[in-house]
């Protein structure tokens, strides 16, 4: 639903790049190769990657079922 | 007491990489482990609810809250001590780990920029949270150091020249290497061919070739050397960090000492 915090395998705060993350390979006019996005916010470990990579923000397909 | 020579390799506020001799394997997986379990940071522990609209059930928001890294000062708290947050965010808008109010100026959220909940219109917020100070070893929300690690030091030698028809495959090799053949060596990565110089091998592409050309090439370990990796959570520094790790060692051997002393 809302993306976790850490990496579920080593512990690395992974959310606060999310936002960025998501916004540059999603949402931008021109999405960027999400590999080279990863690199440039020191996202380097594989565990860490994938928790960014196999994301999908649920909050707003729930919200209307409350 | 004995005196240990400590190098850096790369080094900045949350990651870090250095070199310690002479120390015995078993004295490095020591460090290592009290780098994880034993360092005390302040984490989210109980949350009281005073509205919660949003998506999300009460239990996966407390969730959330407890993975918030919170700055710890080392020294300045005593182990089970508590400190009251705040979070009062009404939507349309997300909340950060940045909207929690501290009661401590000196403990709060190390990053703000971590979506706690997007909360959609006429939801809202609020809470009132304990974060209590405890180790790793109670719970990994607790753990200062993420993805601490060490290895040997390596050394690499040039036993002679590659053969004239042999294969020009790569070798591979990761870690940091302590440059012992430098007349055979080419500059990599603004590494200039020194003896005795730590080169770590990502600055030849992991691959030996490119820094001995050429080379039929044997490596070994250095004893009683050892590369740490160290990454905090932003609890606190890397410094504080290993210092702190290596202070409650200290404690643990004066606290044995004591205790089988006539």
């Amino acid at each position: 639903m809302m993306v976790p915090v850490r990496c579920f395998t080593c512990g690395n705060v992974v959310a606060e790049q999310w936002e960025e993350f998501k916004h540059r390979t999603r949402e931008a006019d021109e999405p960027e190769d999400p590999a080279k996005v990863l690199d440039e916010l020191g996202v380097e470990r594989h565990c860490c990657r994938r928790m960014l990579v196999s994301h999908k923000d649920l909050v707003d397909i729930v919200a209307p079922y409350q | 007491m004995e005196d240990y020579e400590v190098q850096f390799v790369d080094r900045s506020e949350r990651e870090a990489r250095f070199v310690v001799q002479p120390i015995t394997p078993a004295f490095a997986n020591g460090i290592r482990r009290a780098m994880i379990a034993d360092v005390p940071t302040f984490s989210i522990d109980t949350v009281r609810f005073i509205e919660n609209s949003s998506v999300m059930f009460d239990e996966q928001i407390g969730l959330r809250l407890g993975l918030v890294p919170l700055t710890t000062p080392p020294g300045e708290f005593q182990m089970g001590e508590e400190v009251t947050l705040s979070l009062d965010v009404e939507g349309p808008e997300t909340a950060y780990s940045g909207d929690l109010e501290s009661s401590d100026g000196m403990v709060g959220a190390a990053d703000d920029k971590i979506p706690i909940i997007d909360l959609k219109e006429d939801q809202r917020l609020e809470l009132e949270a304990d974060a209590v100070l405890d180790v790793g070893k109670e719970h990994a929300k607790h753990q200062g150091g993420v993805a601490v690690s060490y290895r040997h030091l390596q050394q690499v030698e040039v036993v002679g020249d590659a053969g004239e028809f042999d294969d020009d495959d790569p070798q591979i090799l990761r870690g940091v290497i302590e440059e012992q053949a430098a007349e055979d060596a080419v500059e990599t990565g603004g590494y200039e061919p020194e003896d005795g110089q730590l080169v770590p091998t990502e600055a030849f592409d992991n691959d030996l070739t490119n820094r001995y050309p050429g080379k039929e090439l044997e490596v070994t370990d250095v004893d009683g050397a050892f590369v740490f990796d160290v990454e905090t959570d932003g609890s606190f520094s890397v410094d504080e960090l290993v210092v702190e790790a290596v202070g409650t060692i200290e404690d643990r051997a004066a606290e044995l000492k004591e205790s089988v002393q006539l």
